[in-house]
């Protein structure tokens, strides 16, 4: 390598990691918030270096509710994945055997419709089912991005299993639901560990569907936050706290399933 | 293996089908005035709602500023990061982390960094000589674009990702082929890399204008269409109308209008792939 080569390389990674450095400031700006006092909040010049406090963590889970929510949306996210899987993985089986083209056009579809679209209908359907507030309105109203988007990433995987082997489990008597859970499944194993931390994600995110179908009981972290904007005062530092503790675990989850991002992204992972 | 996709056809398209019923009827939850169908009355009263006029040529204004400035960062940053050194491997997985985190909350601490007088963004500019910057979400004509940058943190990398796989995925033949010819750096990505980069530019392009007509999380938490409806869009004004003003049948009729347009405005994107 030449002396040429070698600046070049220190400086793209100077650029490279001023560009993205400015991406993470948020996220620093976040981190530190939360470890402040609420004189060191209000302060400016914004102070960065500061004697941390963990006054807002403690406030935050010594707030009962504040750990239902997060219960809730385990709950939701949780089971918005699990049946998106039950139902996605057999669905994304016959359409990787038969009509690739076909789903490829619903599933467009289903990329473009707002989520509002299917909001209004599902609303005055839980209404009218008093389901409204319950978990299950929940589960089933996330079921409308983490199905389409189960399919969609399980279609390829299963595209990747042999179909010999397939057919020599069907030729020895193994029906098709027992011939997908003894074979499809653990071959694709990988995949749907991916699959299930991308719906994980989208569900764990999404807000509108919650705001409008949750009740004080049964809402998910993405609407509780909002309750540190009080009318009359705004606790900034348990706000940022609580952001820190719902935006952590899709930060961890997502560094793990890096390289199939691109692929939910474009099957929706989060849309409006 | 026909249960499931049949699950899967109900689940996706129930709603959608009952969403056109309802956009034909006046229709309201509170009282107990049954729906009653009105034909295409919801969609005619549109075009005399000068709100619904108004959030429509904001949300416009919102996905061109987005791809006006998400498409040529993302690239830049994608070209970047597709260069070989050190650590790069740390940034492209660094990269991904503003687009899976939680919109809601990090819309917040976006509304903490804006604030005019106590935000961090207020105090870095000052290093760059900017001394009285504008209130940004409280100002009607800097709060489209401010929710635009907001936007474009989260989603550019998605632009970058994007293209670094396409960028991965190029030939090499014609870069060794205007090598020999001798065209400059620039020369080669003009006429070599822009080229052969289009196809994955639109793509990119078509899931980010999907996104930006129908931004709503950010702009609820961060402004909720404020100052007065100055950054209202579509998606936001179809919430209120439908389940805040309980105008059931018209905010259905708003949705699928919405639809449509993301639907034109993709397929007008996919199309510009096979023109130029």
């Amino acid at each position: 390598m030449t002396r040429d080569d070698q600046t070049r390389k220190a400086a793209y990674a100077a650029l490279g990691w001023l560009v993205v450095g400015a991406f993470m400031l948020p996220f620093l700006w976040m981190v530190l918030g939360s470890f402040k006092t609420t004189v060191d909040f209000l302060s400016y010049p914004p102070v960065w270096v500061f004697s941390p406090t963990l006054v807002n963590y403690r406030q935050v889970f010594g707030d009962n509710a504040f750990v239902r929510y997060l219960l809730n949306s385990l709950i939701v996210a949780g089971g918005a994945t699990a049946i998106g899987l039950a139902l996605g993985i057999p669905a994304a089986y016959a359409l990787a055997r038969w009509r690739r083209t076909a789903m490829g056009i619903a599933l467009l579809a289903a990329r473009m419709a707002p989520g509002i679209a299917f909001l209004i209908p599902l609303f005055v359907l839980f209404l009218q089912l008093h389901l409204v507030g319950s978990y299950a309105s929940l589960i089933a109203s996330h079921l409308i991005f983490t199905l389409p988007l189960t399919v969609w990433m399980m279609v390829g995987f299963i595209e990747a299993v042999p179909v010999e082997i397939e057919q020599s489990a069907l030729i020895d008597g193994c029906s098709i639901p027992v011939m997908l859970l003894r074979i499809v499944v653990p071959l694709t194993a990988q995949g749907i560990a991916a699959t299930s931390i991308l719906a994980f994600i989208a569900s764990w995110n999404n807000f509108l569907f919650a705001l409008v179908l949750a009740n004080e009981q049964t809402k998910t972290l993405p609407v509780a936050v909002l309750g540190y904007i009080g009318y009359t005062s705004i606790q900034w530092g348990t706000l940022m706290a609580a952001s820190c503790i719902i935006t952590m675990p899709v930060v961890v989850l997502a560094l793990c399933v890096q390289k199939y991002i691109v692929r939910g992204l474009i099957a929706g992972a989060v849309s409006g | 293996m026909l249960p499931a996709l049949l699950a899967l056809a109900l689940i996706m398209a129930f709603p959608l089908l009952f969403l056109v019923f309802m956009s034909c009827h006046k229709w309201s939850m509170v009282g107990y005035a049954p729906p009653s169908f009105i034909g295409l009355a919801n969609f005619a009263a549109l075009a005399d709602d000068e709100r619904f006029i108004a959030s429509l040529w904001r949300t416009l204004y919102f996905a061109a500023l987005g791809l006006a400035s998400n498409i040529p960062l993302g690239f830049a940053i994608a070209l970047l990061l597709g260069e070989d050194f050190p650590t790069r491997n740390i940034l492209r997985a660094l990269l991904i982390l503003p687009m899976v985190a939680t919109p809601v909350a990090m819309g917040l601490v976006w509304v903490v960094m804006l604030d005019p007088s106590l935000g961090v963004v207020r105090y870095l500019l000052g290093f760059l000589g900017i001394s009285s910057p504008p209130l940004w979400l409280s100002d009607a004509g800097w709060v489209v674009p401010t929710l635009v940058a907001v936007d474009a943190w989260m989603w550019t990398p998605m632009v970058t990702v994007i293209c670094m796989a396409g960028l991965a995925a190029l030939p090499v033949e014609p870069f060794e082929a205007a090598m020999v010819d001798g065209a400059s750096t620039w020369q080669r990505f003009r006429h070599v890399t822009l080229p052969l980069m289009l196809p994955t530019l639109v793509v990119a392009a078509m899931l980010r204008v999907m996104d930006l007509l129908k931004v709503i999380d950010i702009v609820y938490v961060m402004t909720g269409g404020g100052p007065g409806h100055a950054s209202e869009t579509i998606n936001l004004y179809n919430y209120l109308v439908a389940l805040s003003y309980d105008k059931i049948g018209y905010g259905a009729a708003v949705a699928l209008v919405l639809f449509a347009l993301v639907l034109v405005c993709s397929v007008a994107l996919a199309r510009m792939r096979r023109a130029p």
